[in-house]
């Protein structure tokens, strides 16, 4: 009991100290992850338009060359950057770029230490979201392409306005695991200086030595982090799938019958309305009885 | 003279040996209404899955005013936009309400102003009697109501020829009759349309012209007086005999 006492005390004693230091962690953290799994999001998106253009035997063989070179670059570009540590990824970066020529090229300061972890983590993530729009662009049914080639939309048009925005849809779950894992995998980022949670916690045990209660406030931080995201996921996808209701647009229940205009002559009975029935007041004449019911004898028991 | 809008030469199509298609030729003229028949597998749907480009054609050439479309280098969405179809399954945008679906492909391929469309898609969509339900979900309504919805969507973008393939066929019974009768109602109006279907009463009354398919090639054509009342061939009377006798 005594031991917990203690660590509550521990704890204290860095939140009092180190309160603002864990804040700027976390905020970097968030920064990072939001900014880099966006980023991502867009080069997985890019990936999937490029490497689903279709080409057939009419298309010309220099169009057909390109759009296999293009495949098989996207191709090494995931297999590379998936199936690589992403500390090495940032170390190569980081390191590598001034190294290959001569300084010309380097990541000096925040800004760049920013500059390389941004880079290394979105092209990290990027990879991994290219797979999942392929597979959610291939869980579209190819009807839904069809019916837009059918009215003349090129492979673009369809992609934007019809396909992404269903596959998008289907790949939110994949985009909320991208979106945890960059949070705490931003982490390694350490090794290129970048100052997140976890590095602020190396930083301030490197100072006192109180690496339990520290990682204690680590710990529960990145649980509170992880679940905000996946409350705020769970949300946008039910924001995105909309209400499950509709209203119709007229009451007029002419309107309902198609095609029962059968000369070409006449125009169809659509253009006249019924001037006899007009539903509008009806309702409101309903409405009036009912109000005047309850003023009468009030509103009957058990109506909310 | 009736203008010919489609005219398909000597065209071929395989699924890799499989021959699916053989030397079809026919041709379309404005107004025409024009009903393909014949068993399952016989290539209707082939044929007007190539007549759009959806498909492939493995040889010979669609004409469309003239013009070879199968030709390397032409510009196949906007023939396409000219040539509307209707699909057995809808293919209505599933992330679009109904108003959308027939607004965005004018927008987007003819380039009409938002507020040009609404009104061209309004008045198709009033058409076909689905106005009340513009904002409703594909998912939200039925399948006959669908279909009529992706039948006003074809005709929002004005097209020279419409491509109906067996619109009726994913439909349950009692929604059968509201898409055929707004395809009656076109075919009044002097649509030129190409239907694929298994409704020998539509193909009867309203088409003006039968084309008979059996195994990839056309077997007999002419004017449904001529198909339906005196079929010259053996395989045409054995396929139209099954459906006297149902």
């Amino acid at each position: 009991m005594d031991k917990l006492a203690k660590l509550v005390t521990d704890i204290g004693k860095l939140w009092a100290n180190y309160s603002g230091a864990y804040f700027t962690g976390i905020e970097n953290t968030l920064i990072l992850a939001v900014a880099a799994t966006l980023a991502g999001c867009l080069i997985g998106l890019l990936c999937g338009v490029l490497n689903t253009i279709p080409h057939t035997q009419n298309d010309h063989p220099l169009k057909r060359f390109f759009l296999k070179l293009l495949r098989a670059l996207i191709r090494i570009y995931v297999e590379v950057f998936r199936g690589t540590p992403m500390v090495l990824q940032a170390v190569f970066i980081f390191y590598g770029l001034p190294y290959f020529t001569d300084g010309a090229v380097a990541f000096k300061g925040m800004a760049g230490i920013w500059t390389a972890a941004l880079i290394v983590v979105s092209i990290n993530t990027g990879a991994y979201m290219a797979e999942s729009v392929r597979g959610g662009i291939i869980s579209i049914d190819p009807g839904q392409t069809e019916g837009a080639k059918a009215i003349g939309m090129t492979h673009v048009q369809t992609m934007v306005n019809v396909i992404m925005p269903q596959a998008l849809r289907n790949i939110i779950p994949q985009i909320g695991n991208n979106f945890i894992i960059n949070i705490k995998d931003t982490s390694v980022m350490f090794v290129i200086g970048f100052v997140e949670f976890f590095a602020t916690h190396r930083n301030i045990v490197g100072v006192n030595l109180l690496y339990f209660p520290s990682a204690v406030i680590e710990m529960v931080g990145y649980l509170t982090l992880t679940l905000l995201a996946s409350f705020g996921l769970r949300w946008l996808e039910k924001w995105l799938d909309g209400d499950d209701n509709y209203e119709l647009v007229s009451e007029d229940s002419l309107a309902m019958s198609a095609g029962t205009y059968s000369h070409p002559s006449r125009k169809s009975p659509f253009d006249e309305h019924s001037k006899e029935f007009d539903p509008k007041k009806e309702l409101a004449k309903e409405k009036r009885a009912r109000i005047r019911q309850e003023l009468k004898f009030g509103r009957p028991k058990g109506d909310r | 003279m009736e203008q010919t809008i489609l005219e398909v030469r000597h065209l071929s199509k395989s699924f890799g040996t499989h021959e699916v298609l053989r030397d079809i030729d026919f041709s379309v003229k404005k107004g025409d209404v024009t009903s393909i028949i014949g068993a399952s597998g016989s290539g209707k749907s082939t044929l007007l899955r190539c007549i759009n480009l959806l498909e492939n054609p493995s040889s010979g050439e669609i004409l469309y005013h003239g013009e070879n479309v199968v030709r390397r280098g032409f510009n196949v969405p906007s023939y396409r936009s000219r040539v509307g179809m209707v699909f057995q399954s809808f293919n209505l945008f599933n992330n679009m309400t109904v108003l959308e679906n027939c607004i965005v492909g004018q927008v987007k391929v003819l380039k009409k102003s938002r507020e040009e469309a609404r009104e061209h898609a309004l008045y198709y969509l009033n058409k076909v009697g689905m106005a009340p339900y513009i904002n409703a979900k594909p998912r939200q309504i039925s399948g006959g109501q669908k279909q009529r919805v992706a039948i006003a969507r074809a005709l929002a973008m004005d097209p020279e020829v419409l491509l109906f393939d067996e619109p009726t066929s994913a439909l349950d019974p009692e929604m059968v009759g509201e898409v055929l009768s707004v395809m009656q109602s076109l075919a009044q109006e002097g649509m030129t349309m190409l239907v694929v279907t298994h409704e020998m009463a539509f193909a009867r009354d309203v088409s003006n012209r039968v084309v008979y398919m059996n195994q990839g090639v056309i077997c007999e054509e002419g004017t449904p007086a001529e198909v339906f009342g005196n079929p010259q061939k053996q395989e045409t009377k054995d396929f139209l005999s099954r459906f006297r006798n149902a």
